[in-house]
């Protein structure tokens, strides 16, 4: 376990070298160095910069590009963590049930008709939904959830619930159909394996081999496929925040690309990089672990 | 899980096949409509005021018109046009660079090859949605095809590099090192019988993330600009008009998941393969 957890987070570290790399190519690319050595070393420069903490400043702002970051990234990440709820809620099941028996397999195809819609048509849909046929015209996002929830305010709670509830489906419907993914391929991977025949051969039923050994099988599937659904869940959330107009850290990177404003945009790409990465490392360790604690049970 | 039992068993090939070829009749039917965009068109791209602003569906219009009175069954003839053809350009941008370069850096020596590998997986990490978006504010809109292309292709990379090693790796190769065929031989010979057997899949899995990637990427106004609208655009020019008039973005939005749903059928994916 030691091993695996140093090689994981070997991977996890190359990997956010890289992302530091490529934020500062990209913040780089504000310079307009005039030849190759001259950007070669404003990248240099940048990496030694990145090394003090120091991330640039925005060219619209004038201020600290972190400081302008720090402000929207609560509010990708509230919207992230909703969605990422939602889509447990429904990607679990759907996956579940997707996977279960032959006939319901034969259905997954047609779930396909779903999932081919972009997540901007998603997000329209669900604004058209609410407020035509449901008359509900949202709310606007004040403050955060969590804040509301420190202050034990429950209007306020229940204010902010309804503010991200579309933000959140739209968010989620992207997370549940990674998630479904998963768990389908977890399921066929997992089910293909002889030691279930054999099982069911000693006299074990069909629940008892699944409960036992299948399931847990699955659940590590679903985590090897943390980094897939978190990258999902960005891509989803820098569409809603652009829908619904929330001020998030994805919509300062639209804004920022809009304006040229590279050292905001290097940076935002080296903090969605490094979430991605992070949630590959966590869902990595996550399945280790679990197939350790069921090899010593 | 007990029903999860029965997945054993492999899926009908029958089914599979079945699916497969109503994604490519799909696919061929929206060639078709491409290729005779201009002569099934009722009126020509971005044609104003060829009817009242906001008519609904009817006999003269079937999709209505927008808000300034275009045709929304021509318009969006129009623009699945653009779409398809740029989505296609940008598939084979992402088979190329991807699937291509994936499979030969693979035999490439150890460093270079796992040095893009590493670079693959990185970029893998940022969301292709905003890679796309990145190379476009680096260069130009005009290269929104490339840029989904490229931007698509780290996935695509990563996949044929694995799918490579494990073909350099399997017994096959053993076998045929250890009766002299040289690297090279080998190489091509796995990479003719892999272009044989996936290169459709690969196209059209590409097709439709890159049809996704490009509409998204028009959408948020950092794709197509007119008077070359392509669906993501029309949808987007629709977020004003849509709510009282929903034809301007219903039937934009239907064509664009019609293409990405045939690709994806087409592509026929294995159980929990990701599109």
């Amino acid at each position: 376990m030691l091993r695996f957890g140093l090689k994981q987070a070997g991977r996890l570290a190359l990997g956010l070298l890289g992302a530091i790399v490529l934020a500062a190519l990209v913040a780089a690319a504000g310079s307009h160095a005039p030849g190759l050595s001259a950007y070669a070393n404003i990248v240099v420069a940048r990496l030694v910069a990145f090394g003090h903490l120091d991330f640039g400043t925005s060219a619209i702002t004038a201020n600290p590009a972190w400081d302008d970051l720090a402000r929207r990234l609560p509010v990708t990440l509230e919207l992230l963590g909703f969605g990422a709820v939602v889509a447990v809620v429904i990607g679990t099941p759907v996956g579940l049930l997707l996977s279960a028996g032959r006939v319901l397999r034969a259905g997954a195809p047609l779930l396909q008709i779903v999932a081919a819609a972009p997540v901007f048509c998603a997000g329209l849909g669900l604004l058209w939904l609410s407020e035509r046929v449901l008359h509900w015209t949202g709310a606007p996002h004040d403050t955060s959830f969590v804040s509301a929830l420190l202050s034990g305010d429950t209007d306020a709670m229940a204010a902010e619930l309804r503010s991200v509830a579309l933000p959140a489906l739209t968010v989620g419907a992207a997370g549940a159909a990674s998630i479904q993914l998963a768990l389908r391929r977890a399921v066929s991977q997992a089910a293909n394996e002889p030691y279930r025949r054999g099982l069911h051969a000693m006299g074990l039923s069909r629940f008892e081999v699944d409960s036992a050994y299948l399931f847990p099988q699955v659940v590590a599937g679903l985590f090897r496929s943390f980094g897939e659904v978190a990258s999902s869940l960005l891509s989803a959330t820098a569409v809603a925040e652009w829908v619904f107009g929330w001020n998030g850290a994805a919509d300062l990177f639209l804004k920022s690309i809009a304006l040229q404003d590279w050292s905001v945009v290097g940076l935002v790409l080296l903090v969605f990089a490094a979430l991605t990465l992070s949630a590959e490392f966590v869902g990595a360790m996550a399945a280790r672990l679990l197939a350790e604690t069921e090899r010593l049970a | 899980m007990s029903a999860a039992g029965e997945i054993a068993s492999a899926p009908a090939p029958s089914l599979r096949t079945i699916i497969r070829g109503a994604g490519f009749i799909g696919l061929g039917a929206v060639g078709v409509f491409v290729g005779l965009a201009d002569v099934l068109a009722r009126a020509p791209a971005n044609a104003e005021n060829v009817g009242a602003p906001l008519l609904a569906p009817s006999a003269a219009f079937p999709f209505g018109t927008d808000i300034l009175g275009r045709d929304m069954a021509s318009e969006t003839l129009h623009a699945l046009a653009v779409t398809a053809t740029a989505a296609s350009f940008g598939a084979l941008v992402t088979v190329l660079i991807g699937g291509l370069f994936g499979f030969l850096a693979a035999r490439m020596p150890v460093g270079p090859g796992q040095f893009s590998r590493w670079v693959a997986g990185v970029l893998s990490a940022v969301p292709a949605l905003l890679l796309a978006i990145l190379l476009i504010g680096l260069t130009d809109r005009s290269f929104a095809p490339l840029a989904a292309g490229l931007a698509a292709a780290p996935l695509a990379f990563a996949r044929a590099f694995d799918r490579a090693r494990e073909l350099s790796t399997s017994r096959h190769a053993e076998f045929a090192r250890a009766t002299g065929i040289s690297r090279n031989a080998l190489l091509r010979r796995d990479l003719a019988y892999e272009f044989r057997d996936t290169f459709l899949v690969s196209a059209t899995r590409a097709l439709a993330a890159v049809a996704i990637i490009l509409s998204t990427v028009s959408f948020l106004g950092f794709g197509a600009t007119p008077p070359h609208r392509d669906l993501g655009l029309m949808i987007g020019a629709a977020r004003d008009t849509y709510f009282d008039h929903w034809w301007t973005a219903t039937f934009p939005a239907a064509a664009l998941a019609s293409l990405i749903l045939c690709a994806r059928l087409a592509a026929g994916l294995e159980e929990g393969e990701r599109p």
